[in-house]
């Protein structure tokens, strides 16, 4: 099984604003789950209130690619 | 019971799917993998289908090794082979047979020899001795040969010629040094002008492990006839030819049959162990002779050129049975005939840990039952899909992302959408109209008027429910949910006074007849009866009328829909999909939720006639086509005269049910609807509304994204753009938006995408 990883730079202009706290978003760990599986990943997290953003391309790409796997084990 | 709680690939159950019995069953009746009918009588056992095919394709070497390998004389089987397969060739039945016997000499003749020795083969440690010369004799001297066997063959004989000239009278020029090389040329060494008698026979024969006879040197032994199976003569080991043994196929395959048993006994054991399937059998195979024409055999004259011989071997229609894949898009597409499919998905469900290759096999058969109907046996693929799918839900070993949309559907239907009440002035009703979830989602007008016309035209009150008939539940294989639907329909057609119900659609009206029973009518019969209301459309034109396939084998309903379709003036076109003929509009067994591309597919297949209009009595067979570009209709469409829109998307069937709920609590009940709104207005893109529908997300998923969002805040702007990210978890998936403040209370959004999975900061 392998894992979620990250595979594009986080944030590298600095522009990701946190709606609610007015912060930027920093590189932190994440963890994705599905179907009891966890997979740590490095994301733009709010480092205040822990929102964390999961760009489309990631959604549409290595995410859903890990869902369809896991969905047929 | 929660019927929407993720599975964990952790939790490892699994039941069998059938018994062995029950797979062998199934399996029984695909005959696909059976031989073709000339392999089948031909005692040799050469593939007449795969020898024609070489030749069609002008490859005679490799026809040629074919028949090298069957006999160790190929120009002695070719030239006085009696060809049983002609008989049982199905071409014989509408002309004339493939002329198998003289394509076998234009193959030895045309085709190169075998070039090298071959491999070097170590002799066997165990001796042969043939005693007398014939027919049957030669050749099982050289198949003893062939197997390695040190061979000694006594013939009163006094040379290779006189043997040939003696037994195989037939062969002339150069067919005959051919062979004549090919003995000559082998291992087995002949003893020429042996006195062969009883005293001889018994000196000689201790020297070796199988002993073996002509048929005549047998006789003069004394010994008496051979087993009809082995030929070993009984009470003792000699082998010898059967008495049926008359001409040269007979002497092949005695001789063949005869090394059969020369092995066992070599290897001490009976002859009459493990030998298989030998001689003609009787094939199942099923060859579809409709589009066949009859045609005559090339004359053969003095030997075909490789071109006749590729005419002749070209008229071979390569018998198989594909019927179910002719006809079905779902088993062209995952390439597999059904026996195999059958065994995959029976393993596929056994399973515990790992891959399960087959999910999407499993979950992508329409389960319209169209392969039933062609499979000359019945083969049944749906039910094995359907009880797949029941088996894999029941062990929590199917992923709810193949069909949460759809079931969330079904419960919008039976919860928000649905609705069950009498006729005003009625508390028990004589009938109610059960039009189905996809005529409200797709054509409400239709549905209005038809109510309405209903109760003004039969006596005794209408009730109406809005709802699913838990077709989605059965389809997803979730029984339990099913039954739930069941019994929330049964219930409210209880309190209605258990009328005969009026179904709207096939499917619904099949699933009602199956899970609830009672007296159920179509539409289109009560039409009939009650003759068609004021202001019918009256189309005049060619339209091709599109069976159901809920109403495969429902002749009776065919016949009203016909009937019906007639009295609006439709000048209806018959084709080969039609009545029990009929495939699938990519709609049932919840195909487009698994894999939209195959479904499109299916609705190309099933309305691939571009010229004309097609007519359903199904409202998804109807919304299916238009997606393709066909122009469909309805044909409730045509007796309201009230042509639903355009192929509305996934947000507008929910709001179209649910508006027509309202609409008909307002004028016919007069209840107030309490409708829910935002205070906030949302604008979507056209790519917005694009990425919506094709990645399944409902305008009330980002509804609840900004009200979630206007709540929380929580979300992130970048900073370059002011666009603005948020996301909402509904249910098992997280939505998410990009969108902008377009106003105060204004929202546009311009992207829209989901996952599944969970996320959440350490």
């Amino acid at each position: 099984m392998s894992e979620v990883k990250s595979f594009y730079e986080v944030d590298p202009k600095g522009q990701f604003i946190c709606h609610k706290c007015g912060i930027p978003l920093v590189k932190s760990d994440a963890v994705f789950g599905y179907l009891n599986n966890a997979f740590p990943v490095e994301m733009p997290v709010c480092p205040k209130c822990g929102f964390v953003y999961v760009p489309e391309d990631l959604a549409l790409g290595k995410v859903l690619q890990v869902e369809k796997v896991l969905e047929d084990k | 019971m929660d019927h929407f709680k993720e599975r964990s690939t952790r939790y490892y159950r699994q039941t069998p799917l059938f018994t062995k019995e029950e797979l062998a069953e199934r399996e029984f009746k695909c005959v696909h993998e059976e031989p073709a009918f000339c392999y089948a009588a031909c005692p040799m056992k050469l593939d007449g289908r795969a020898f024609c095919a070489h030749i069609q394709k002008g490859d005679f070497t490799s026809a040629r090794a074919m028949l090298e390998r069957v006999t160790p004389f190929p120009l002695i089987l070719a030239s006085g082979c009696s060809g049983p397969c002609g008989e049982k060739c199905r071409l014989a039945e509408i002309g004339d047979s493939v002329d198998m016997p003289a394509l076998e000499r234009a193959a030895l003749r045309l085709g190169a020899p075998k070039a090298g020795k071959g491999l070097f083969k170590i002799k066997k440690k165990k001796s042969c001795a043939v005693f007398g010369a014939d027919l049957f004799s030669l050749i099982l001297a050289a198949e003893l040969d062939r197997k390695s066997y040190p061979t000694s063959f006594y013939v009163s004989e006094s040379s290779p010629e006189e043997i040939f000239e003696k037994y195989a009278p037939f062969l002339e020029g150069d067919d005959l040094n051919t062979e004549l090389k090919r003995l000559t040329s082998s291992d087995i060494k002949i003893y020429f002008d042996s006195a062969l008698s009883k005293e001889f026979f018994d000196e000689t024969k201790g020297n070796f492990d199988v002993i073996c006879a002509s048929a005549k040197f047998r006789d003069a032994l004394g010994f008496g006839s051979p087993d009809d199976i082995t030929l070993v003569c009984a009470g003792t080991s000699l082998i010898s030819s059967s008495d049926s043994c008359r001409d040269v196929l007979g002497a092949c395959f005695d001789a063949r049959r005869a090394a059969v048993s020369a092995d066992r006994l070599a290897q001490g054991l009976d002859p009459s162990n493990m030998r298989g399937e030998e001689g003609p059998i009787v094939s199942r195979l099923y060859t579809n002779l409709k589009n066949v024409l009859p045609s005559s055999r090339v004359p053969e004259d003095e030997g075909y050129t490789a071109e006749k011989a590729v005419e002749e071997a070209s008229r071979c229609i390569q018998c198989k049975c594909e019927e179910c894949i002719d006809s079905c898009v779902y088993l062209q597409y995952h390439k597999k005939y059904p026996k195999i499919l059958t065994r995959e998905i029976y393993n596929n469900v056994d399973i515990i840990m790992g891959d399960h290759m087959m999910n999407k096999a499993i979950n992508t058969c329409s389960l319209c039952g169209q392969c039933k109907i062609v499979c000359p046996n019945g083969y049944d693929v749906a039910e094995i899909c359907l009880k797949a799918r029941e088996n894999m839900v029941s062990v929590d070993k199917m992923s709810l992302a193949y069909h949460e949309f759809a079931l969330l559907d079904m419960l919008f239907s039976n919860g928000e959408a649905f609705l069950a009440k009498p006729q005003p002035g009625f508390e028990r009703c004589r009938y109610v109209f059960f039009p189905g979830c996809q005529a409200g989602a797709i054509a409400p007008e239709s549905v209005e008027k038809a109510y309405k016309d209903l109760c003004s035209r039969l006596p005794g009150g209408v009730g109406l429910v809005l709802g699913c008939c838990a077709a989605i539940a059965k389809w997803a294989g979730r029984t339990a949910l099913h039954d739930e639907a069941t019994a929330q329909l049964k219930k409210a057609l209880e309190s209605l006074g258990d009328p005969v119900i009026i179904a709207g659609c096939p499917t619904c009206m099949k699933m009602l007849s199956e899970d609830i029973g009672g007296e159920i009518k179509g539409i289109w019969e009560v039409l009939n009866e009650t003759g068609l209301p004021e202001g019918s459309a009256k189309l005049g034109r060619k339209i091709i009328l599109h069976d159901s396939c809920s109403a495969r084998g429902d002749v009776p309903m065919q016949d009203e829909v016909r009937a019906l379709a007639e009295s609006l003036g439709c000048d209806l076109v018959e084709t080969e999909l039609s009545r029990d003929m009929t495939s699938c509009c990519g709609y049932g067994g919840l195909v487009s939720n698994v894999n939209k591309d195959l479904a499109r597919k299916m609705a190309e297949n099933t309305a691939s006639d571009t010229s004309l209009p097609y007519l359903t009595y199904c409202m998804a067979c109807r919304d299916n086509f238009a997606k393709i570009g066909r122009e469909s209709m309805h044909i409730l469409e045509l007796v309201y005269d009230s042509p639903a829109h355009d192929c509305p998307g996934i947000s507008e069937k929910r709001k179209n049910r649910l508006e027509l709920k309202n609409r008909l609590l307002k004028e016919i009940w007069n209840e107030d609807v309490i409708e829910m709104t935002y205070d906030f207005k949302i604008d979507f893109t056209d790519e917005a509304k694009k990425q919506m529908e094709d990645r399944m997300i409902l305008d009330t998923d980002i509804y609840a994204l900004i009200d979630n969002f206007r709540n929380t805040g929580s979300g992130m702007i970048e900073s370059a753009t002011g666009k603005i990210n948020s996301c909402v978890r509904i249910g098992n998936v997280t939505f998410w938006a990009w969108f902008t403040e377009s106003g105060e209370n204004e929202y546009t959004v311009t992207t829209c995408y989901s996952h599944r999975m969970t996320i959440e900061t350490r």
